[in-house]
């Protein structure tokens, strides 16, 4: 390669390198979002690269080059580098923020050599036009970087699976040693604020390690075990996610459960499992890995949850809920919503307690009665527990009442499912509001099911609120079918974004309204992703 | 100051407590307020998990916005080992920067709340033998515990509400106490009671009972914050009346204030930092946010009298340095003045109390005697005698 034509490759080359970092920066946001699982970020990516303007300038470079061959070159280095500033940063812009973990950051720089080689590769095997070869390259590189980015994760694999065993066995270890009563929480919903509140009512017992936040992963609870767990701690709640059969197991492994809680067994996340069957199969985990003569707290408001009760013969199993005909040794009865909280009777055997809790919706209360039921199995007073619900403060984001300005808004924004949806709508109805509404994307990961529950959610909604925002696309011709089956077409808004909504409501709220803001879907389902540019925000 | 050389002041704020966020309020006040012609100021921000920053992004208050600051552009930093070296280095870490040491002259704490208000910070630059602006660890820590610091109070003639005082060991000891603590407290006291953790600051964990279920409700709620509950009657016709003390050569007190507050709740957490579309009085930022009256005239001037002197009282037993600024409480009904808490190191340090007369000290000014005298004290002790007497020494 002579001086003289180098020049152009370095053109070529050096604001793409930096695009290129851009880019795979701005995929590993929703690499990381999909937990590093690859068939999960293929289904994301689709064919999302080849919509990259960056992509198909390459392509044009590589057309024009032969005729205009200085224009071609410093045309695509401007149009690169300007791609490259106009992306947002992951790591501070959409809703969930690219966090640069190590692991992120071996990903990251694995991939970046993965990149330069594949570029250097496509540069090489055409040492004949080198220029012309270098827009080849940038054309395939920009379209593969996805393909990158997993390959990449792909070779760290063995290394990132070693690390994850050295950290488990240490995890092992601590809880061995330390012994705390660990009782396990799973269901299709329900885990988080069933977990807070037993930890909430256990603290109060003796010191309890539970995790905020909905840590459920064996990986998660791994991570916390090494940073938390200490010596006098005499109570772990640990929520145990199923992403797939196997996975609850392998947490029960960690953390043998005494004592376990199954909050629901429902459809959540059914694309993932494919059957209702595996699904409950898979929550059974966590009752097989209950010991001989352990306990079993289960809610029989659901039958996938009963079905696991039954099939559990080796351990104690204490029943709650409100509707079921089963023999409840705990039932949940007269429920009523208040803007400030909820009162509700719990009445076990003999005995009725009256309670209050500041918090709010149905299923809510419900999980409060497994968490008594099974504190008061683990030996707290009961007394003591029933106080403690008084103190319960609600969580951020889960039916969380906020007055503001007059306006009281209703933030379920972590709820995912059609109960939560409709718990949210009940305690909406139940409020003092001059006009109600609502702002939601639908619930996602129903399989065939999707269209047909959003739709009811979508006519219950309608019944409810005088006006309901439907945000992206996922469901929108459902909310819009359920509001037509209403015969209130009127009432419904569409909305590409949740900052559109916000704006929408901004500009019409008034004092004495309510509003729902339900289900918050992760970036991945929105329309405007925002990968490549900010997307405007355009005027409904 | 005496030289006129340049000092290096190192401002701390942020740190591991539920005040965390008015702290870098604070502290950022106090960062842009020191004199940039006597003193070159280095903000150093701790994190919650109490490790220790430096970077120019300190500086903006945008930084600590969404999750907090972007630690990739800050350096670790920690006090340097060893008594006198009044050092930041750059802490462990194969990537740090080699070469980033600060000497510091002064260290300014700026910290709210737990591991910064109570002595634990302030032990830290003892060990370190720093200078620095405030109280000591004696102070600091009698000052964080409300119950001590009422009792010594009430020793030296200080009028105090009554109180009782409920540890959270009462939990391992059985239910019993569901039972008998309201009875007790009815006994004591009757109802409205007010429940509060014995050792924070802020308002965070305050309640006021009228029922023994809101009592045992409030003191489970002190629980979640605090190993210990403090039970006092709830004047319900109750007035807050504030004065901040500075620490010179002799203790000085500013003017009172009166935070206009609801009657019936004791301030929230909220009301003290946040201000929601209210009227504002003075600056907009951290604790002057708050409705205020400085100097009410509505109040007899003996009263007002009253509580600045009983303010440098109560100063003067904790030995306090610094700004502290001490609370009060007025029984509107009784007319009578009772001493409720001091905070040793305040929001913003109260500089708001000290633009009024009879002081008109800006916070520039007030921090430049904050310093000298920091300096003076630190010196002071240095050259106390720590060379042991012949008994002593027994390895000779």
């Amino acid at each position: 390669m002579t001086d003289r034509s180098s020049w152009p490759l370095l053109l070529i080359a050096v604001p793409f390198g930096y695009l290129v970092w851009r880019r795979l920066l701005a995929y590993l946001r929703y690499f990381q979002q999909e937990g590093y699982e690859h068939l999960r970020f293929i289904r994301w990516v689709k064919l999302r690269s080849l919509f990259d303007p960056a992509f198909w300038v390459s392509v044009a470079g590589g057309l024009l080059v032969a005729r205009f061959p200085l224009t071609a070159v410093v045309c695509f280095g401007a149009v690169t580098m300007l791609l490259a500033i106009l992306q947002p940063d992951p790591r501070r812009s959409g809703k969930i923020t690219l966090n640069l973990t190590w692991r992120a950051t071996r990903v990251l720089a694995v991939a970046s050599v993965l990149a330069v080689t594949l570029w250097a590769a496509v540069l090489g095997a055409y040492p004949d036009s080198e220029v012309r070869a270098a827009f080849l390259a940038s054309a395939v590189v920009t379209a593969l970087a996805p393909l990158v980015l997993i390959m990449a994760n792909a070779c760290l694999a063995p290394y990132e699976r070693h690390v994850q065993r050295t950290y488990e066995a240490d995890a092992a270890r601590r809880v061995r040693e330390i012994r705390p009563l660990i009782i396990g929480i799973t269901g299709s919903y329900g885990k988080s604020s069933t977990k807070a509140i037993l930890a909430h009512i256990l603290q109060f017992a003796g010191p309890t390690l539970a995790a905020s936040g909905s840590i459920n992963t064996l990986m998660g609870v791994t991570r916390h075990i090494r940073e938390e767990l200490v010596f006098g701690h005499q109570f772990m709640v640990v929520e145990m996610g199923a992403f797939k059969t196997g996975s609850i197991r392998r947490i029960c492994q960690l953390t043998p459960p005494a004592a376990g809680i199954i909050t629901a067994v429902g459809d959540m996340h059914l694309e993932r499992f494919g059957s209702a069957d595996e699904i409950v199969r898979a929550k059974s985990e966590l009752a097989s890995a209950v010991p001989a003569g352990g306990l079993l707290v289960v809610n029989a408001d659901s039958p996938g949850a009963v079905r696991i009760a039954l099939g559990a013969t080796h351990c104690r199993v204490k029943l709650y809920g409100e509707k079921s005909t089963e023999k409840l040794d705990t039932r949940l009865e007269q429920v009523r919503f208040t803007r400030k909280g909820t009162s509700f009777v719990l009445r076990t055997g003999e005995a009725a307690f009256s309670c209050f809790t500041p918090l709010l919706g149905r299923p809510i209360i419900l999980n409060i009665a497994g968490a008594v039921t099974l504190a008061a199995a683990a030996g707290v007073d009961p007394e003591l527990a029933i106080a403690a619900l008084r103190t319960l403060k609600p969580v951020p984001n889960r039916l969380e009442v906020v007055e503001e300005r007059g306006v009281t808004w209703i933030r379920d924004a972590y709820n995912s499912n059609q109960l939560g949806f409709r718990a949210a709508l009940e305690v909406v109805a139940a409020l003092p509001a001059t006009r109600r509404f609502l702002a939601t994307p639908g619930v996602i990961e129903l399989g065939p099911e999707q269209f047909d529950v959003n739709r009811a959610l979508s006519r219950e909604a309608a019944a409810v609120c005088d006006s309901t925002l439907v945000v992206a696309e996922a469901n929108r011709e459902a909310f819009v079918a359920g509001h037509r089956d209403a015969g209130r077409e009127a009432r419904l808004v569409s909305v590409p974004s949740r900052s559109e909504a916000f704006r929408w409501l901004r500009d019409r709220l008034k004092e004495g309204d309510a509003v729902i803001l339900e289900n918050d879907l992760p970036d991945l389902y929105e329309r405007s992703a925002g990968v490549f540019w900010k997307e405007p925000v355009r005027a409904s | 100051m005496t030289g006129n050389a340049p000092r290096t002041i190192a401002v701390l704020f942020g740190g591991r407590s539920l005040e965390h966020d008015v702290s870098v309020v604070s502290g950022l006040q106090v960062l842009h307020a020191l004199d940039p012609a006597r003193c070159a100021a280095l903000p150093i921000y701790i994190d919650h998990a109490n490790r220790w920053w430096m970077g120019d992004d300190l500086w903006h208050r945008e930084t600590f916005k969404a999750g907090g600051p972007d630690r990739s552009r800050l350096t670790e930093m920690m006090l340097a080992p060893g008594f006198g070296a009044s050092t930041l280095v750059p802490a462990g870490g194969s990537f740090h920067v080699p070469g980033r040491a600060a000497r510091i002259d002064v260290f300014v704490p700026v910290l709210h709340g737990t591991f910064g208000e109570d002595g634990c910070v302030q032990g830290l630059l003892d060990l370190g033998g720093c200078a620095y602006v405030g109280s000591g660890v004696l102070a600091s820590a009698i000052g964080m515990n409300k119950r001590v610091t009422k009792a010594l109070a009430a020793q030296t003639g200080v009028p105090v509400v009554p109180w009782l005082s409920f540890d959270r060991g009462v939990l391992e000891r059985g239910a019993s106490w569901l039972k008998e603590l309201p009875a007790r407290v009815e006994d004591t006291f009757g109802w409205p009671v007010i429940v509060k953790p014995c050792n924070l600051g802020s308002s965070a964990g305050v309640s006021v009972a009228a029922s023994p279920d809101e009592l045992v409700a409030g003191v489970l709620n002190v629980f979640e914050y605090d190993v210990e509950a403090l039970i006092e009657p709830f004047i319900t016709n109750r007035l807050e009346l504030n004065v901040a003390v500075a620490g010179l050569d002799e203790p000085v007190a500013s003017v009172t204030e009166m935070p206009v507050t609801q009657q019936e709740s004791p301030l929230t957490f909220s009301e003290k930092y946040k201000k929601e579309g209210r009227k504002t009085v003075g600056s907009i930022e951290g604790m002057a946010g708050a409705l205020r009256v400085l100097d009410p005239e509505d109040l007899p001037l003996e009263m007002r009298e009253r509580a600045r002197q009983l303010a440098t009282t109560v100063f003067s037993l904790l030995g306090c340095e610094g700004i502290s600024r001490v609370d009060f409480l007025i029984d509107a009904d009784r007319n009578a003045l009772y001493f409720n808490e001091i905070n040793t190191l305040p929001g913003s340090l109260a500089f708001y109390l000290w633009s009024a007369a009879p002081h008109f000290w800006t916070l520039t000014e007030l921090l430049s005697k904050l310093i000298q005298r920091a300096e003076r004290i630190s010196a002071t002790r240095r050259g106390l005698q720590r060379r042991p007497p012949a008994e002593l020494r027994l390895l000779t």
